[in-house]
C-alpha cells in the first residue's frame, strides 16, 4: 500500500510542475513563457533557444482580412527590416484544423513564399497551446521578447484598428517603434496595447 | 490564394480583394453589388445596412432628431458593440452634416456576449439599430436635411469581413419623419438606462475586480445579470466569473485581463437581465496592478552593457551579455585552472599531486589523472544541472546558491575542519589523502582518484561563486546544453594541471621528489584550511547570527575532540570517544536549529555604514526620479571578491569623496541569504552572481562596472556623471 502511494505521488510531482509552467500566462514585464513548436517545414523551434536575441511573435492566419491588410507589404517590410538587425521573427498560426480557413503546413508555407514573407519561421499551433499561453486573441497579435527573455510588448501591430490598407500610412506602428526603442537601449514607451483583428480560431475548449 | 474555400467564403474574399484594390486607389468610394455609390441601403452577403432617420416633430431646434444605421445580419453573423471584447472592431459612423447640425455619440443598445472558442466578444446578431442624436442649431433653416454617412463595420461569423459604405438620406425639415419610429423605439428600449453611481463602485483587488452595484431596481433583485464593461482590455471577457446579491446590492468578482492596457478611474458598465439593462459609471477604488513595470529596466541595462563593452570599461571580464559562448568557455577553462590556487583547493591538490609522483607506472598514473578529471568534470556538471533544474522549477537562484543555505555553509565548515585536522596530523584516514575515507583506494585506485575529484569540487565550490561571476552569469541564461558546457569547462580547467602532471612525464619530473619535507608541507597546508573555516563561520554568522556561528564553533570543537578520542587506544578510547560523541550528538540536537535557521531580521542592513542604504526593489527608480545618481553594490558575505572590494575600493577616501561630491546615493543589495528580488535584479543585469556594481544616472543608461573594482575605474565613471 505504502509503496504504491509513494509511487503515485512521485508520478504526480512532475505532472504538477508541468501544469504550473503552462498556466503561467504571458504578462508584459515578466519572463515570456517558453514553448517549442514545429514550423511549417517540420523543423522544431524552442523559444529559449533564442535567448540573447530579440524575438517577435506574430499571430497570423492568412484567411483573416486584417492579416491580409498588413500582408499587402507592411508586414513583410517590418519582418525584413528587423530580421536584418538580428531580430528573430516567429509567425504563429493557432488556427484549429476544423476552421474553414485552416491551412495545412505545406499550404501555409506556400502562402508564406507567395507573400514573400520575411519571418524566421512560421510555427504551427493547431492545438492553440502557444496562443493560449500568450493570451493571443486576434490575428495579427504582436509580441516582443527582449534578449533576457522578458516580454516587453504585447498588443496591436499599429495604432489604427481597421481593416483599411490606407490607414497603415497614418498609423503609428507599435512594433517598429518598440523594436527601435528596445534595440536602441531605450525602454519601450508603449508596451501594452489592445490588439485588433479577427479572433484567433482556437480549438473549442 | 490557393486556399480551399467554400463558395460563400470565396465570394467574401473576392469582395475583400476588390475592396482593397479600390481603397488603394484615389477614390474612397466603393460600390457594393453594383448599387449606386451612395444610397440609403447597402446589402452584402452578410448584412443589409440601412441609414434611417426619426424626426417626429421635424428638424427643429430643441426637438428630438435621430439618425441611425440599422444592420440586419444574416444568421450567425454579428457586428460589434463599443467594446468589442477579445477581438473585433466597433462599428464606426462618420457623419457629414450641413452647418448647424451636429451629431452626438451612438446610443449603443445593450449587446450580447458572443463566445468564440476560448474567447468572447460583445456584439449584435439579428437586427440592430445604432441611433445617433442630432442637435439642431437655432440658425438652421434648411428646407430639408441632407445626411451623409460613411460607415465601416466588421462583420464576423467565425471568419471576419470588414465592410464599409457611403449612405445618403434627405428628410424634410418642416414635416414629421416617423416612418421608422418602431425601429427607433426598439433601439431606445434596448439601450441601457442610466443609473446614478450612488454607492456603486469597483474595487481592484489583486488580479480581479469586485463590482459592487447598488440602486438597481427591485425587479432585478436576485436575478442573474449579464455584465458588459464599456472599457475594453480590462477584464477577461471569456473568463469564469461569479456574482451574488446581498439584499438589493449586486456584487460580481471578475478576473482582470493578463494583458490589461487600461487603468481607468471610472468604469462605465452595463448590466442586463433579459431586455432590461442599466448603465452605471462606477468609480474605481484601489490601485490597478502596475502594467509592464519591469519592461522599463532590461533594455536600458542592456544598453549599459553594450556601451560598457564598446568603451572597454570592464578590462578584467567583459559583461555577461556581450560574452560569446567561446569566450565564456575559455573564461571558464582559465577560471577552473585558477581555482587550483584558491586557499580552499590548493592544499588538497598540492598534496595529491605530490603524492602520485610516487607512482612509477605511467599507465596507472594517467588512469588516475583521467579518473580525477572525470570526477571533477562530472561533479561540476551535476552541480550545474542541479542549478538549472532548480531554476527551471521556478526557484529564484543564481550561482553561489549553494552558499545561501546555512546548512551547506555549516557542512562545508565541518568538512574543511576535518581536512585541516587531517593535514595537521591529528588523525589519519589510513593514509594522509583526505579522500581515502574508505578502503576503496587500496582496492581501486581509479575509483579513489574519481572520488578525489568529487571532493575537490565540493571544497572548490565556495571559491567558484566569488571568482567566476560573469561566465556563470552567462551560463545560466544559455540553453541547457551550452550552460552545461560552461560548467564542464570549469571542471576541465580545474583538473587540467593534475591531468597534465599525470600524463606528461616532463611535468611530473619537475615536481620535487617526495621526502620528509612533505610532512612539514602538509602540516603547513592545514592553516589555509582553517582560514577557510574562519571565513565560513563568518558567513554563517551573517546568515544565522552570532548564536549560529557560536554553535557551529562549539560543534567543531566537539567534533575535533571525538576524532582525537578515536585515535586513542584501549579503555581510555572507549570512554572518551563515547562521551565526546554523545556530547556532540546532544550538542547538535540542542543547537543545530540555531545554525540552520536563517536570521529573520535584516541584520545586514542595520549594520550598514551610515553612508550606505539598503537596496530594495524600486528604490533606484525612486531616487533617480529625484534627479540623483545611484551606485548599487550587489554583494554577499560569502563572496570574497565582494568583501575585498568593499574593504579596498569602496572604502577608499578618494572614491568616497567623489561619491559625496557627485551626490551619489549608495545602495547595498545583500545576497548573503536567498532573496528573489535581488536575484531578479541581477538577472536583469544579465548576471546570476555577485559582485555586480552599477551606476545609475537619470536620463542615461546605467553603467555596469568591472567586478574587480579598481579605484581608477570607479573615479573615471564618477567623473562622467
Amino acid at each position: 500500500m505504502l509503496s504504491r502511494r509513494t509511487f503515485s505521488s512521485t508520478l504526480l510531482l512532475p505532472a504538477l510542475a508541468v501544469g504550473v509552467t503552462q498556466t503561467h500566462a504571458a504578462t508584459v514585464g515578466q519572463a515570456a513563457p517558453d514553448f517549442s513548436a514545429l514550423d511549417a517545414l517540420g523543423k522544431s523551434h524552442k523559444l529559449s533557444d533564442f535567448k540573447g536575441k530579440h524575438v517577435v511573435l506574430e499571430w497570423t492566419n492568412p484567411g483573416c482580412p486584417f492579416v491580409v491588410k498588413h500582408y499587402g507589404g507592411n508586414m513583410q517590410a517590418l519582418q525584413k527590416e528587423f530580421t536584418a538587425k538580428g531580430v528573430v521573427w516567429l509567425s504563429v498560426n493557432s488556427t484549429n484544423k476544423d476552421a474553414s480557413d485552416y491551412l495545412a503546413p505545406a499550404k501555409l508555407m506556400a502562402w508564406t513564399v507567395e507573400k514573400k514573407a520575411g519571418a524566421s519561421a512560421v510555427l504551427m499551433d493547431e492545438s492553440g497551446k502557444i496562443g493560449q499561453l500568450y493570451s493571443a486573441r486576434t490575428t495579427p497579435h504582436m509580441y516582443i521578447i527582449n534578449p533576457q527573455g522578458v516580454l516587453v510588448y504585447a498588443g496591436a501591430i499599429d495604432s489604427v484598428p481597421s481593416a483599411r490598407v490606407d490607414d497603415i500610412k497614418t498609423a503609428t506602428n507599435y512594433v517598429r517603434q518598440g523594436l527601435n526603442e528596445t534595440l536602441g537601449g531605450k525602454p519601450i514607451s508603449v508596451a501594452s496595447t489592445r490588439a485588433y483583428g479577427c479572433s484567433v480560431k482556437y480549438k473549442d475548449a | 490564394m490557393t486556399v480551399p474555400m467554400n463558395s460563400r467564403y470565396l465570394k467574401n474574399a473576392l469582395f475583400f480583394i476588390a475592396a482593397c484594390a479600390l481603397f488603394q486607389g484615389a477614390s474612397a468610394q466603393i460600390n457594393f453589388n453594383k448599387k449606386p455609390a451612395a444610397s440609403t441601403v447597402i446589402t452584402t452577403d452578410q448584412v443589409r445596412a440601412e441609414l434611417m432617420a426619426f424626426a417626429p416633430e421635424g428638424v427643429q431646434p430643441g426637438k428630438p432628431v435621430w439618425v441611425g444605421l440599422q444592420i440586419a445580419h444574416q444568421p450567425k453573423w454579428h457586428t460589434y458593440w463599443k467594446n468589442s471584447g477579445d477581438s473585433g472592431l466597433p462599428t464606426v459612423l462618420e457623419w457629414q452634416l450641413p452647418a448647424g447640425i451636429t451629431a452626438g455619440d451612438i446610443a449603443w443598445p445593450t449587446p450580447k456576449k458572443i463566445p468564440i472558442g476560448t474567447l468572447a466578444n460583445y456584439g449584435y446578431e439579428n437586427t440592430v439599430l445604432l441611433p445617433v442624436p442630432l442637435t439642431v442649431a437655432r440658425n438652421f433653416n434648411g428646407e430639408q436635411l441632407d445626411i451623409k454617412l460613411k460607415a465601416a463595420w466588421l462583420v464576423c461569423e467565425k471568419e471576419c469581413i470588414p465592410q464599409e459604405g457611403d449612405f445618403t438620406l434627405s428628410i424634410p425639415s418642416k414635416s414629421s419623419t416617423a416612418l421608422q419610429s418602431q425601429a427607433f423605439q426598439a433601439a431606445f428600449d434596448a439601450a441601457p438606462k442610466p443609473l446614478a453611481a450612488g454607492t456603486s463602485q469597483i474595487e481592484v483587488s489583486g488580479k480581479a475586480i469586485k463590482v459592487v452595484l447598488s440602486g438597481l431596481p427591485a425587479s432585478l433583485t436576485g436575478k442573474e445579470l449579464a455584465f458588459f464593461p464599456e472599457t475594453g482590455s480590462v477584464i477577461e471577457p471569456a473568463a469564469q466569473w461569479t456574482q451574488s446579491w446581498q439584499g438589493s446590492v449586486w456584487t460580481a468578482q471578475i478576473p482582470l485581463s493578463g494583458q490589461r492596457t487600461e487603468s481607468p478611474a471610472v468604469m462605465p458598465v452595463v448590466v442586463a437581465f433579459d431586455k432590461i439593462s442599466y448603465r452605471i459609471e462606477a468609480p474605481v477604488k484601489g490601485e490597478w496592478p502596475k502594467v509592464a513595470v519591469a519592461a522599463q529596466l532590461p533594455p536600458a541595462i542592456e544598453a549599459a552593457l553594450k556601451s560598457n563593452a564598446s568603451s572597454g570599461a570592464t578590462p578584467i571580464q567583459a559583461p555577461a551579455a556581450s560574452l560569446t559562448l567561446w569566450a565564456a568557455l575559455l573564461g571558464a577553462l582559465i577560471g577552473g585552472i585558477i581555482l587550483n590556487l584558491m586557499p580552499c583547493v590548493f592544499p588538497v591538490l598540492a598534496i595529491k599531486m605530490v603524492s602520485f609522483v610516487k607512482v612509477k607506472d605511467q599507465r596507472t598514473r594517467v588512469a588516475a589523472g583521467l579518473a580525477y578529471t572525470a570526477g571533477v568534470t562530472l561533479s561540476f556538471l551535476a552541480l550545474g544541472a542541479l542549478l538549472l533544474a532548480l531554476r527551471a522549477a521556478g526557484e529564484q537562484l543564481g550561482w553561489g546558491f549553494q552558499l545561501q543555505s546555512p546548512a551547506v555553509v555549516a557542512a562545508l565548515a565541518v568538512l574543511f575542519t576535518l581536512i585541516g585536522l587531517n593535514l595537521a596530523g591529528l588523525f589519519e584516514f589510513g593514509n594522509f589523502l583526505p579522500s581515502r575515507v574508505a578502503s576503496l583506494q587500496a582496492k581501486n585506485p581509479t575509483v579513489d582518484s574519481f572520488l578525489s575529484g568529487v571532493l575537490a569540487t565540493a571544497i572548490a565550490s565556495p571559491c567558484t561563486a566569488p571568482f567566476m561571476g560573469a561566465s556563470l552569469g552567462l551560463a545560466v541564461g544559455l540553453p541547457a546544453v551550452q550552460a552545461l558546457a560552461v560548467f564542464a569547462a570549469i571542471g576541465l580547467g580545474m583538473a587540467l594541471p593534475y591531468l597534465a602532471a599525470s600524463a606528461i612525464p616532463a611535468v611530473a619530473n619537475m615536481l620535487p621528489r617526495p621526502g620528509a619535507w612533505m610532512v612539514t608541507f602538509r602540516q603547513l597546508m592545514a592553516f589555509p584550511m582553517f582560514a577557510t573555516v574562519v571565513w565560513l563561520v563568518w558567513v554563517l554568522g551573517q546568515q544565522s547570527g552570532i548564536d549560529g556561528a557560536g554553535a557551529l564553533l562549539g560543534l567543531l570543537v566537539l567534533m575535533a575532540l571525538s576524532i582525537w578520542a578515536l585515535t586513542l587506544k584501549g579503555r581510555v578510547r572507549s570512554v572518551i570517544a563515547t562521551l565526546s560523541i554523545a556530547a556532540s550528538a546532544f550538542f547538535i540536537w540542542a543547537t543545530g536549529p540555531n545554525i540552520i535557521k536563517t536570521q529573520e531580521s535584516q541584520a545586514a542592513s542595520s549594520t550598514l555604514p551610515s553612508n550606505w542604504q539598503p537596496w530594495e526593489p524600486g528604490r533606484v527608480e525612486q531616487i533617480m526620479s529625484g534627479g540623483q545618481s545611484v551606485f548599487v553594490d550587489f554583494t554577499a558575505a560569502w563572496c570574497v571578491t565582494c568583501q575585498y572590494n568593499k574593504k579596498t575600493t569602496l572604502s577608499n577616501a578618494l572614491v568616497l569623496a567623489d561619491f559625496e561630491a557627485k551626490k551619489v546615493t549608495l545602495l547595498r543589495a545583500d545576497w548573503t541569504r536567498r532573496d528573489p528580488a535581488v536575484t531578479a535584479a541581477l538577472a536583469q543585469l544579465g548576471r546570476s552572481g555577485v559582485p555586480v556594481y552599477v551606476i545609475y544616472k537619470p536620463g542615461r543608461a546605467p553603467v555596469v562596472l568591472s567586478e574587480i573594482l579598481s579605484v581608477e575605474d570607479v573615479r573615471a565613471e564618477l567623473a562622467k556623471l
